[in-house]
Formats: C-alpha cells, sequence, structure tokens
C-alpha cells in the first residue's frame, strides 16, 4: 500500500528537495506526497484526503503555525504521526513539541539522508499502529457478532417463568450462566400432552462457539425427537446416530433427558452421561441418583441408551445442574464439589424450584468470590406437588 | 498441565501431569494429531499423576480412540484416581476405555495385542 505524507512549509524549496530526493519510492507508488504552505492548507488536506500517515511540518508558518498544527493533528487524526522541522538548536520548541505528542523532529538545514531514515522509521511505526486500530476494530466487529450470538443463544432456552401458570401439578424453574459469551450447556422443557412434561438438562464437551453451535443443534434435535413423543431412550439413541455423522472433532453432549408424568409422579428418564440429579425428598433428604452407565450421546454410533424410572412423591424436587456447578473453583483453586451441592440442597427440600436454583447458584457464587468462572453454570428444578 | 511422552517398545505413553481442562485439552490435542501422524498403533495414557478431567479432555481421548480403532490401533488409560474414575463412570467413558490400574499391567495388556 502506498504511504501518504504531507508536508506542511511556507518555504517552497523543501517541495522541490522532497520531490527529488524521494523520486524514486514516488515512481513505485511506495510513498505518495502531498505538499501545503501553513496549517490550515494542510488541515484542509487531511480532511480531503483523511489517511495520512505522516505530516512533515516546519514551526513557524503564517496562518496557522507548526505547534497549533500539530495539537489539532493529535486531537482529529491520533493514528497520523508528526515529524517537526525546527531550527537548529532551538530546544525549547522541541520540547514544546515533544510534549505534544510530535513522533520526532529534524532540524534545519535539512540533511536528505537523516530525513529519509527518520520518514521511513516514522512510517513504520504509523503502520504498527494502523494495523493495531485495525485490529481492535475488528475485535469489536466480533465482540459485537458474540452479543448477538449470545442473545441468540439465550433466546433458545425458556426464560419465562412460571412457564404453566395454568398448571397446579408442578412447578418448574431454571437458569444458565454461560462461562464466556456463548456456551455449550441448555436446559429445555416443555409439555408433550395433557398428563406429560418433557424436561432437559445438556452440557457439550468444551466451550465458546464450537460448543455453542453443538449446543445449538442438540437442543433442537432433542425437542424435535422428543415432541414426536418417543420415549426418553429412543430420543437420546435418535439423537445420539444423528450427531454421530460427520462428528470429526468427536464433540459430544452429555443430556438427561425425563418425562413427568404430572398425574401420578412417575418420572421416565435416560441420561446420557450426564451428572445424575438429586431428589430433593420431604423429609429432608437430598439423594443423588444412581450413574446410569450410558454413554454420552455423540459419542460412538452404536450405542445403546437404557432409559430408568422412578416416582416422586407430592413436595418432591428432582434437581438437574451442569457440572460447572461442582467444578466452579474458588481461589485457592478448591472445587465447590458434591458435598457442598448436596448440603446447600438439603436445606432446600421444601423450597420453591425457583428458590432451589437461585440459592444454588447464590452458594457457587459466594464460594467462587471473583475467581473467573471456568465452565458454564446451569441448574433446573421440577417440584411434583401432586394430582 | 505437563505431559511427559515416551516409547515404551511400540507403545507411546503419554504421562499427563496436572489439570486437563478445557485450556490445556488442546495442548493434548496439538500434540496426540502430531503424534498420530506418525502412524503408531499403540498409546497409553497415564494418569498417575493427573489430577482433574473436563469434558473437553474426555472429548480428546475420544477423538484419539476413534482415530486409533479407525486405523486398528488400540488405546489403554491407567491409574485413574477416585474422582477422575467417577468423572469416567458417569458419562459411561467406563465402558469404552480399556482401563487398567497400574501402568505395567496396561503396558502388558498393549504389549500382547
Amino acid at each position: 500500500m502506498t504511504a501518504r505524507i504531507l508536508v506542511v512549509d511556507d518555504e517552497p524549496d523543501l517541495h522541490g528537495m522532497i520531490t527529488q530526493k524521494f523520486r524514486r519510492q514516488v515512481h513505485n507508488r511506495e510513498i505518495q506526497f502531498e505538499f501545503a504552505g501553513d496549517g490550515v492548507q494542510a488541515l484542509a488536506v487531511l480532511q480531503n484526503i483523511g489517511a495520512i500517515d505522516v505530516v512533515l511540518t516546519d514551526i513557524n508558518m503564517p496562518g496557522m503555525d507548526g505547534l497549533t498544527l500539530l495539537q489539532r493533528i493529535g486531537e482529529q487524526y491520533p493514528l497520523t504521526k508528526v515529524v517537526m522541522v525546527s531550527a537548529y538548536g532551538d530546544m525549547q520548541n522541541i520540547r514544546t513539541a515533544l510534549n505534544r505528542g510530535a513522533f520526532d523532529f529534524v532540524t534545519k538545514p535539512i540533511a536528505l539522508d537523516d530525513l529519509e531514515i527518520t520518514l521511513r522509521k516514522t512510517l513504520q511505526v504509523a503502520a504498527t499502529g494502523k494495523q493495531a486500530a485495525r485490529d481492535r476494530e475488528q475485535l469489536m466487529f466480533l465482540q459485537r457478532e458474540l452479543d448477538v450470538a449470545r442473545s441468540i443463544q439465550r433466546a433458545m432456552v425458556p426464560s419465562t417463568f412460571p412457564p404453566f401458570p395454568e398448571r397446579k401439578e408442578f412447578e418448574i424453574h431454571a437458569d444458565m450462566i454461560p462461562a464466556r459469551e456463548v456456551g455449550g450447556d441448555f436446559y429445555d422443557f416443555f409439555l408433550l400432552d395433557d398428563d406429560r412434561l418433557g424436561f432437559v438438562i445438556g452440557d457439550v464437551s468444551d466451550k465458546g462457539v464450537p460448543a455453542a453451535l453443538f449446543m445449538a443443534v442438540s437442543r433442537t434435535l432433542l425437542r424435535a425427537t422428543a415432541l414426536e413423543g418417543l420415549p426418553p431412550a429412543e430420543c437420546l439413541t435418535r439423537m445420539n446416530r444423528v450427531l454421530c455423522l460427520e462428528n470429526l472433532s468427536a464433540m459430544f453432549v452429555t443430556i438427561f433427558y425425563g418425562i413427568l408424568h404430572f398425574r401420578t409422579g412417575e418420572v421416565e428418564y435416560c441420561n446420557g452421561g450426564h451428572n445424575p440429579p438429586y431428589v430433593l425428598r420431604c423429609d429432608g433428604d437430598a439423594r443423588m441418583l444412581a450413574t446410569s452407565g450410558n454413554l454420552v450421546v455423540g459419542g460412538l454410533p452404536n450405542s445403546s441408551y437404557r432409559a430408568t424410572e422412578l416416582t416422586l412423591q407430592a413436595g418432591e424436587t428432582i434437581f438437574l445442574y451442569s457440572d460447572g456447578v461442582t467444578d466452579s473453583a474458588n481461589h485457592q483453586d478448591e472445587q465447590f464439589g458434591e458435598e457442598r451441592l448436596t448440603a446447600t440442597l438439603k436445606c432446600k427440600t421444601k423450597a420453591s424450584p425457583a428458590e432451589a436454583v437461585q440459592s444454588v447458584i447464590a452458594e457457587v457464587k459466594a464460594f467462587s468470590g471473583n475467581a473467573p468462572q471456568a465452565d458454564d453454570i446451569t441448574v433446573l428444578a421440577l417440584k411434583y406437588l401432586g394430582d | 498441565m505437563e505431559i511427559v511422552q515416551e516409547q515404551h517398545g511400540d507403545v507411546w505413553v503419554f504421562l499427563i501431569k496436572g489439570k486437563l481442562d478445557s485450556l490445556s485439552s488442546k495442548a493434548l490435542e496439538d500434540q496426540m494429531a502430531t503424534t498420530l501422524a506418525q502412524g503408531p498403533k499403540k498409546i497409553l495414557a497415564d494418569f498417575t499423576q493427573l489430577d482433574y478431567i473436563s469434558s473437553a479432555g474426555l472429548r480428546v481421548l475420544l477423538m484419539t480412540a476413534k482415530k486409533l480403532s479407525g486405523s486398528n490401533g488400540s488405546i489403554a488409560l491407567c491409574a485413574l484416581k477416585p474422582s477422575i474414575k467417577t468423572v469416567f463412570d458417569i458419562a459411561g467413558f467406563s465402558a469404552v476405555f480399556q482401563i487398567f490400574p497400574t501402568p505395567s499391567e496396561a503396558l502388558t495388556h498393549l504389549a500382547g495385542k
């Protein structure tokens, strides 16, 4: 790209000297020179052309002097570097210029070889500065894209609570806090018919944009399969086959999918490699369900998935969470862990799902303090109230 | 995390130390890719000094296993600490991987393949 230099001087001889000295670079289109007779003209050139990399300016000029011009450039064109031309030994003006942000100075009479070195060095710094500005702009653009992705992802999980206010047989609440702008966790719930509620929690291996894309696919695939009314184990089996197709990076998702028969409290569920949920009992106990032995979903194409059943008594809650809860670390690098989670849940066995969800998140936040959040945190609580 | 790589006969041993989380998994993934490109058939992941594994770490292991099985190779793991064994059990990985209590038992198994 051609570098652009603006030379500002009220004496025309500099113009001729520079044109002569840099004729090869101009011919090769490495440098393009613009010329102005004073500060006012220089600002007009900057305004018309814009992208000037370096300004070489005299100090004493009629109209607007070089020091005022320097200040204006600093305010309006922060990426443009300014080199001052001063009288030999005029330390006072040189100091003022440097303090006002001049990049360098040369003294009269100008030694052209020295000027060439100075201009080359200044152009290099200007180019680096411009590149940094472009990079920053690019980053801000990506940041805005991620913000959009974040709101799209947030809209993929239900966020209106209570979601089924007309249903008196159960209460459900959930929350999700991604570690980065977008995450790999999700939750979902939907009425399958007048007797059954489907509820899901999922956690994609890894985080960030790749995980977010896989999360979107997983959530949509599961919802579509589940709404066909298939039992949980068949949903996961079918989903696994689809996710294994052309999955080169071996990404997978852990999924717990349950169906609550809310006339009876029966829960039919299939756990594809997810942390076993807790059941919060009316006697104040919080008990973790047994590990399923089923493989994660999307891992290996021929995995089979087995379902399990349990029955919730009226007043009991099933509590689902992602490992971002138990893996949350504090500044001493200790993890929140299952014991703290169990203790928290034991105090909340009688609480509403909203309260159980919020108090677990509050405990995790209090524990980890301002230590950086390493993983997405997701929790879902479903309380069976009885028919 | 730190990875020490050694060769025992035709078995390539990865001694993985510390935490295998989403940051360090990338380093393991790159190193595995470099190694697999050299065409080894047998890999042992030694977890004697591994303290933590996240799902990102599990993904790298699964990818390695898939690549190896595609080229008739095999992978074994050994010396899982209880907390890591729990993670494997929950994810269903214990049934997918050959897991041995000690490095020597794993090496004997792989050498006989």
